[in-house]
């Protein structure tokens, strides 16, 4: 794992520091029609998921509402109809055993897995950054602590302790905020080892010695200094987590411990859609779908980026970390 | 290199021992009276009471957790009835007061299963993504290239349950080359057994390929930027022969290191696949344990998982130093 | 009671296993209008059932169990009764006719004192344990004795309950060699049982394992399991990984004319424990190799199996359908407002949407829409009634004057309790059923999901039991007895242990007329009792019965002579051939 992580560190320097790395970043990977089409893909999702109850509204359909009149309840209550019971009212057809409404079921649950994934890469990403802050300006003993702690973490199954955590934390604390904490909490590792060992080159540099001999604290010259160095990487590993966390989320939610019904979500989808997949196959493949759509996308814009901020461009895929890896 | 590897041994320890507070902790907070769940339904109050008592439970957690500690340096007994002693062996994991069963031995009998399917798919990563890492790094700029980067760029986002159910659908439902998995014990029946393992293998083998074809193709690509081989294509070598001769040398290294740490966490990580085809291996044990809040069981597997995590990790270290001399032990 | 099986897996590994943790697997309903099976007679192979081969049993729960003294079974269990013979037995009869009680060791179904708290029994001639030796009444009450002991936990609760001191006996390894004393024996073939109370159903309790012969020179504690002293027709050669795998094998000191119990047809007998649901419907469907002389014991067919299996003739010629004694409902703590109010109580019961839950129960072939508390089955006293009418798909306008009455005339916003398991019972897909259909009545239902063990506390929790929650109740042996009693039993309220009469019912007309029942030793008349006694409270809407759950099972190609009694709700094994 470390090594994989390490590889993937893109080398000090390669950074435009301060601002406008935004707007070049966005140049560059517009040049790529695939990155261009991952973000045109991204945006709709992004728009739809928004306007989820507009089109909940537009549609007259609920994702709550039961319709017992829509599935054979002596078949174990498949949808009547062909391609899971699509109509004009259903246009992607009704969930075996209750009728619901999939198009609407399926925006709904795009809202979920967009906000805990982009909410968990928020957390694990200020948590990355503080700890390998503090790692690599600690004292030598904070560092070896931190790095005990960061080696714990990424022993740890997340699933296993995602499932175990359901069952202590309070029910009546909001699901997706504890999904986007224990994913966000779990999965900060490579960030931490990437900022500690870019601050640990950046130490070096002639800025920040110049900073320091001007008789700043240590605080002020990693918020003034270090940070704004630390952009492009921190931006480039967190573009890569998204659609690690959304398979995170999805995850989680396929082992039954994401969020509470009726609130859809894909993964929560496809956990109760796997036993279908002869009966019903448009209730599995129509969450799988777009699951796997959006996290190519995630996927390839992540990449984009990483390329756009990576001097040595030309596309050098590399490996991930290695918690995606988690089968 | 002694004193390399005392020191990894001696960190492995921390974590573990770590990791075990960790989850003892947790638990302590997990709803469930445990001495209730191992009496049984309908236990009146004195019964419970009983049974606490039998199972050490009385036991300030501290004191619990120390037992546990004891218990896995020099084993432990526990009561029987009739006289007898149930003695549980060092490494002592503790024992299920839900199943009745000793954990160690529990996760000895669930073991065959997982290593099964971790080695099935191991052979397929190493072929079919070292294999296609290869093939896109030969083939650069072509339309190959441009598809193998599309097939794994879209290989490495899939969470491996959607190619789970997506094979499953094709190759069972669909096509019906294969019937639904079962597994079947190696020692029972070689032929069946790997009839029934070859989706799990698939999928997991697929899943984890797109990761090798990316690895083996960028350090094939950077090792085929090294000066050497610039020398040996400037005299004239062909491209396929720097390839397989030369560059392969670059990838050798890094992909044997995160095949070994992959492995490792595989050993207990396959929750998802193991859930999905119902592989009674680690990773299942492990899910149903967590869903029945059986702590001896989630603690000894975590445990024994991040033993396997652990170990793997030093593994790959030491094979990715042997691989490439450049990396110094540090 | 096996209502909450999975509370503990070794209860329900032991039982008949009546309900499944895993996720397919879950209840039933009542004839399957597809099913072919349903309509041809019998399912599973034709032709006259024959002696030998193997029959090989897949199940879901695991049989880390195998000590007379730990199982909690209905009528001797299925696997178990292969294996440990008891005084008296179920009739092993297809349907109703299965509900009975037979002699099974004993020469009747026991003979009691004129108040029926003592019962006496005689052993039959020619008994004899796998290693020839004969089985003595002094070893039925060592095997009783160590089920009081807390190394040997689980098993029912009545021997404790009724037995006198059964209440402070702590087992024979405790006791100094003394014994109970409310367990006679005054002679090897005789046996007498003192009771603290009139138990007419005494004869039922005795088909459960603890009633089978243990020698005390055999005993090993905890270990006794890796190989109990068989007294049925077959005995135990291997036990693997802890019940994983038995292998049972031809018992030859059983005397088939001391059983007319037990058919036993198979040479052996094969026993997978601890499979994946979804697995072992697959391996029943394909039906290749060794697995075309399979069944299953407790796993049923889920939706999407039953939905898949549609017009296949042959497989649906394969699927046995069975009725459990069981019902899943909405119980009332009335402690808790709104629920004090009878009135929000009835209002529930008319807006429930009976179509909907038993969609979410997986379908009208796997659950029956339910008004009675007590199961459609004669044997339980059932009596018909609706109290609270809901049609078919729930009355919110009746719903809504009620709440009106109440003095909620702008409806409600309540808290339902249900599990995260997936079990189809009290799990989110039905609480969410009853959701959606209180919500048309203006009743707003927040849900609040339990991990399981969270959720069982909870519930048998008397000092805090939620206002509003899903449970069910499973019949420990096909009567009313043990179905009310529990539930509505003023002196069955339990503080620090589990409680299961949720709504504290105590009262003292109630009471009284339980105590009469259990007086008496006529069943057909106790049955009759017991279903006026459900109507009766019914009126109170303590709950909202739900459904009655229908057991879908499917068997290999060869398999034959299966039968499914209403006590079991599942095939029995001991009837089962293969050749």
């Amino acid at each position: 794992m470390s090594i994989a992580l390490e590889r993937s560190a893109p080398a000090p320097g390669a950074v435009p520091p301060g601002a406008g790395a935004g707007r070049q970043v966005w140049r560059r990977v517009r040049r790529r029609p695939s990155a261009l089409a991952a973000a045109a893909v991204l945006a709709l999702l992004v728009l739809l998921a928004l306007a989820a109850p507009l089109l909940s509204h537009l549609t007259g359909q609920d994702p709550g509402a039961y319709h017992d009149d829509l599935v054979d309840s002596a078949r174990g209550g498949v949808p009547l109809g062909s391609f899971g019971g699509i109509s004009a009212d259903h246009w992607l057809g009704v969930e075996p055993g209750t009728g619901r409404d999939l198009f609407t079921r399926l925006l709904y649950g795009a809202r979920i897995s967009l906000l805990v994934a982009l909410g968990a890469v928020a957390v694990q990403t200020a948590v990355g950054v503080g700890v390998g802050l503090a790692a690599a300006l600690g004292g030598r003993f904070a560092g070896r602590l931190i790095g005990l702690a960061t080696d714990v973490m990424i022993a740890l199954p997340m699933l296993v302790i995602g499932i175990a955590l359901t069952a202590v934390v309070p029910p009546d604390f909001p699901r997706p905020l504890l999904l986007i904490l224990l994913i966000g909490l779990f999965d900060w590792g490579g960030t931490a080892r990437m900022v500690r060992a870019q601050t640990l080159a950046l130490r070096g540099l002639d800025f920040v010695d110049a900073a320091r001999l001007s008789g700043n604290g240590t605080l002020r010259i990693a918020c003034r200094e270090l940070l704004p160095s630390l952009a492009a990487p921190v931006i480039t590993i967190a573009a890569i987590k998204v659609p690690t966390a959304m398979v995170a989320e999805a995850s989680l939610s396929f082992l039954g411990v994401g969020v509470k019904p009726p609130t859809p979500s894909w993964g929560q989808m496809l956990s109760s859609a796997q036993t279908w997949f002869r009966a019903d196959p448009a209730y599995v493949l129509l969450p799988a779908g777009l699951l796997f759509v959006t996290v190519l996308a995630f996927t390839v814009l992540g990449d984009a980026v990483r390329t756009a901020l990576d001097p040595r461009e030309g596309s050098r895929l590399r490996v991930g970390t290695g918690k995606e890896s988690k089968a | 290199m002694t004193r390399f590897v005392l020191q990894r041994i001696g960190g492995a320890l921390l974590v573990l021992l770590a990791l075990s507070v960790l989850i003892h902790v947790l638990f302590y907070f997990a709803p469930g009276d445990p001495a209730r769940l191992a009496c049984g339904e309908r236990c009146n109050p004195q019964q419970i009471a009983q049974v606490r008592e039998q199972l050490g439970l009385n036991e300030s957690a501290v004191a619990q957790y120390l037992h546990f500690l004891q218990g896995l340096v020099a084993g432990r007994d526990y009561s029987a009835g009739a006289g007898q002693a149930l003695h549980c062996d060092a490494p002592c994991l503790g024992f299920s007061y839900q199943t009745d069963q000793q954990v160690t031995g529990l996760i000895l009998t669930r073991l065959p299963a997982t290593l099964s399917l971790a080695l099935g798919a191991l052979a397929i990563w190493l072929l079919v993504g070292v294999g296609t890492g290869l093939l896109s790094a030969l083939r650069r700029g072509g339309i190959t290239e441009r598809l193998l980067t599309v097939l794994t760029l879209a290989g490495t986002g899939t969470p491996v349950f959607i190619l789970g159910l997506l094979l499953l659908m094709a190759v069972c439902a669909y096509l019906q080359w294969l019937p639904f998995p079962t597994y079947v014990p190696l020692t029972e029946d070689p032929e069946q057994w790997a009839w029934n393992l070859l989706l799990p293998w698939l999928t997991l083998g697929l899943f984890e390929s797109a990761k090798y074809a990316r690895l083996t193709r960028s350090s094939t690509l950077e090792a085929l930027a090294e000066d050497h081989i610039r020398t040996f294509r400037a005299y004239g070598v062909g491209e396929r022969a720097l390839v397989t001769r030369h560059a392969v040398r670059g990838a050798v290294a890094p992909v044997i290191a995160l095949s070994a740490v992959d492995f490792g966490t595989m050993i207990g990580g396959a929750v998802l696949t193991e859930s999905l085809f119902g592989i009674p291996g680690l990773g299942k044990t492990l899910i149903d344990a967590v869903r029945v809040v059986d702590l001896p069981v989630v603690v000894g597997v975590v445990l024994a998982i991040g033993a396997a995590v652990v170990v793997a990790g030093a593994i790959a270290d030491l094979l990715y130093a042997a691989a490439d001399r450049r990396v110094a032990l540090a | 009671m096996p209502s909450q099986s999975h509370i503990s897996r070794r209860v329900a590994a032991a039982a008949v296993s009546l309900v499944l943790a895993g996720g397919a697997a879950a209840c039933g309903p009542k004839d399957g209008a597809d099913g072919a099976g349903a309509a041809g007679g019998k399912p599973g192979a034709a032709g006259a059932p024959q002696k030998g081969g193997t029959l090989t049993v897949l199940n879901s729960e695991p049989q880390n169990d195998f000590d007379p003294a730990r199982l909690y079974t209905s009528g001797g269990g299925n696997v178990p009764s292969l294996v440990f013979r008891t005084l008296t037995t179920r009739n092993r009869e297809e349907g109703a006719a299965g509900t009975k009680v037979v002699p099974d060791l004993a020469t009747d179904t026991g003979r009691p004192n004129a108040d029926a708290t003592e019962w006496t029994y005689t052993l039959k001639d020619g008994l004899k344990y796998e290693d020839g030796s004969p089985i003595t009444t002094a070893d039925i009450k060592y095997g009783i004795e160590r089920s009081f002991a807390a190394e040997l936990s689980g098993g029912a609760p009545y021997l404790r309950d009724w037995l006198v001191g059964g209440e402070s006996y702590e087992g024979p390894y405790k006791d100094g060699g003394k014994g109970l004393d409310s367990i006679l024996v005054p002679d090897p073939k005789t046996i007498v049982f003192k009771l603290r109370k009139p138990e007419g159903e005494f004869p039922f309790v005795a088909t459960q394992t603890q009633f089978a012969p243990v020698p005390k020179a055999k005993d090993t504690g905890a270990k006794y399991e890796e190989h109990p002293v068989s007294s049925g027709p077959y005995k135990v050669v291997k036990n693997e990984n802890d019940g994983e795998h038995l292998t049972l094998e031809r018992n030859e000191h059983w005397d088939e004319k001391t059983d007319e119990e037990r058919k036993a047809y198979p040479d052996k007998i094969d026993v997978r424990s601890g499979l994946d649901s979804a697995v072992i419907n697959q391996r029943l469907t394909t039906s290749a190799g060794p697995d075309s002389a399979a069944i299953t014991t407790d796993t049923n067919l889920g939706p999407a199996e039953l939905a898949q299996i549609g017009d296949n003739k042959e497989l649906a010629g394969r699927v046995g359908t069975g009725h459990f004694g069981y019902v899943n409902y909405i119980a009332f703590n009335p402690k808790v407002a709104p629920f004090d109010n009878p009135k929000v109580r009835q209002a529930v019961s008319h807006a429930i949407n009976r179509t909907s839950v038993v969609n979410a129960a997986g379908g009208s072939a796997l659950a029956e829409p339910a008004t009675t508390f007590l199961p459609e089955r004669e044997a339980f006293g059932f009596t018909p009634y609706d109290h609270f009418p809901a049609g078919r798909t729930g009355d919110p306008a009746k719903a809504k004057e009620l709440l009106k009455e109440a003095g909620f005339p702008d409806g409600l916003t309540v808290t339902l309790t249900h599990s995260t398991a997936q079990n189809r019972q009290t799990s989110p897909e039905v609480a969410t059923a009853v959701q959606q259909a209180l919500a048309a009545a203006g009743i707003t239902v927040k849900l609040e999901g339990l991990e399981n063990n969270a959720f069982n506390e909870r519930r048998w929790d008397a000092k805090n039991t939620p206002g509003f929650f899903l449970s069910r109740w499973g019949a420990d042996w096909p009567s009313g007895g043990p179905f009310l009693a529990p539930i509505f039993d003023g002196r069955q309220i339990v503080t620090g242990g589990s409680n299961y009469n949720h709504a504290q019912l105590d009262d003292p007309a109630v009471n009284a007329e339980i105590d009469e029942i259990a007086k008496l030793t006529d069943l057909a008349a106790a049955g009759k009792r017991w279903g006026a006694l459900d109507k009766k409270i019914g009126e109170q809407a303590l709950t909202v019965p739900l459904f009655h759950p229908v057991y879908k099972r499917l068997v290999g190609k060869d398999v034959k002579n299966v039968v499914i009694s209403d006590w079991t709700g599942v095939l029995d094994i001991s009837q089962v051939a293969v050749k």
